[in-house]
């Protein structure tokens, strides 16, 4: 039995896929084990009716209509998605370049919902930390270091009384 | 075969609707077999094909004509009919690969080559028993299932098989013998039936 879960796995194997040394000792094993010999044989049945079946069942299928699906779906999809609009669809020569830089960005905010909820965060966080150190009047507090660290998802503003968490990660949304 | 492709890559890379049709109508039915035996559901294998070809145009500019065309197709619906499949059942139970003691039991039965006789190309038995194929296809898990597809219908071997599914060469071997008993288990009562009538003399044969 310790033979035969050896060798039934390379049972079905093709020409050339076991080294030579493994093809020998399975044809040796085959010929003293009627077990694995039947498992042999029905390998054997096996092989190439798959194939026949699900070939005979795609010719049975009426592709008529299939290469037209596909190019009329190939029409509606774009040739790649890109995160930035393409180069080529802003004329080169723009004179109001600040107008022009403008649009396309918040046509990429109304395209990606995740890109405009970071900037919809960052700009919160930025108008907290402008609130935070103008407070009393514009009398800034004194602050040891002002840092915003955003690894890990986390939003911290470090202060001279100890880091404050603006916003964690499921608050921002992402 | 390859280099008439590698000429129809070309002309579609350059916009020629036609020769993106052509490859298409060439490798429809194969992309379409593939997928019905990952995904078992014909209107979703069909979705599936044509999902393949829409990415395969879109991807067409990556294609450097390192393997031929319709390796690189199939890669692709691989991927895609497993996502599917994934997509629609969730993840599901992970069979062990290894080979036990307990999965070589009845063995020795050998009932389908039984029911050929003495005849293993007995195409009527063959083409009776592949009227059942899908059927007792459809009855294994996504990964048996894929792996018999890749090596019965795109006919990759041990290595190409390891590549495109990612796990060892070892586990390949003993994922096609689980996945050859399971349909060889699904097969066994119709072959059964059939060689008791050979034997009962009632095929009237």
């Amino acid at each position: 039995m310790r033979a035969c879960l050896r060798f039934a796995p390379m049972i079905g194997s093709r020409e050339g896929e076991l080294p030579a040394e493994e093809a020998r000792s399975l044809a040796a094993h085959l010929s003293e084990c009627p077990s694995c010999r039947a498992l042999s044989a029905e390998a054997a049945v096996l092989e190439g009716l798959v194939s026949e079946a699900l070939l005979a069942k795609a010719a049975a299928r009426d592709f008529s209509p299939f290469v037209d699906l596909v190019l009329s779906r190939v029409e509606r999809t774009p040739a790649r998605r890109s995160l930035w609009p393409r180069a080529t669809a802003l004329p080169r020569s723009t004179p109001a370049r600040g107008r022009g830089l403008a649009r396309p960005f918040l046509a990429l905010l109304a395209r990606n919902w995740k890109l405009a909820t970071a900037f919809a965060v960052a700009l919160v966080a930025a108008a907290s930390v402008f609130m935070y150190v103008h407070r009393d009047n514009g009398e800034p507090e004194e602050i040891a270091s002002l840092e915003i660290d955003l690894e890990g998802g986390d939003t911290v503003l470090q202060t001279s009384d100890g880091p404050v968490v603006l916003f964690a990660p499921d608050e921002s949304g992402s | 075969m390859d280099g008439d492709d590698l000429a129809l890559v070309e002309r579609a890379k350059s916009g020629e609707t036609d020769a993106f049709r052509a490859l298409v109508v060439r490798y429809q039915r194969k992309v379409y077999a593939v997928a019905l035996g990952i995904v078992k559901d014909p209107d979703l294998a069909w979705d599936v094909a044509q999902d393949v070809f829409v990415r395969a145009h879109r991807g067409l500019e990556g294609f450097k004509g390192e393997s031929s065309f319709f390796t690189w197709l199939f890669r692709i619906a691989t991927h895609v009919a497993i996502d599917s499949v994934r997509k629609e059942r969730g993840a599901q139970r992970d069979d062990v690969d290894e080979v036990r003691e307990c999965d070589l039991v009845d063995a020795g039965e050998g009932i389908l080559a039984t029911g050929l006789g003495s005849d293993p190309s007995d195409t009527l038995l063959r083409r009776e028993l592949g009227l059942r194929i899908a059927s007792a296809l459809a009855t294994l898990p996504e990964k048996h299932r894929t792996i018999l597809v890749l090596r019965e219908v795109e006919g990759l071997s041990y290595e190409e098989l390891a590549d495109r599914l990612g796990i060892h060469k070892g586990t390949v071997m003993s994922r096609l013998f689980h996945a050859r008993r399971k349909m060889q288990a699904a097969l066994r009562p119709y072959a059964g039936t059939r060689s008791a009538r050979r034997r009962d003399g009632g095929d009237g044969e």
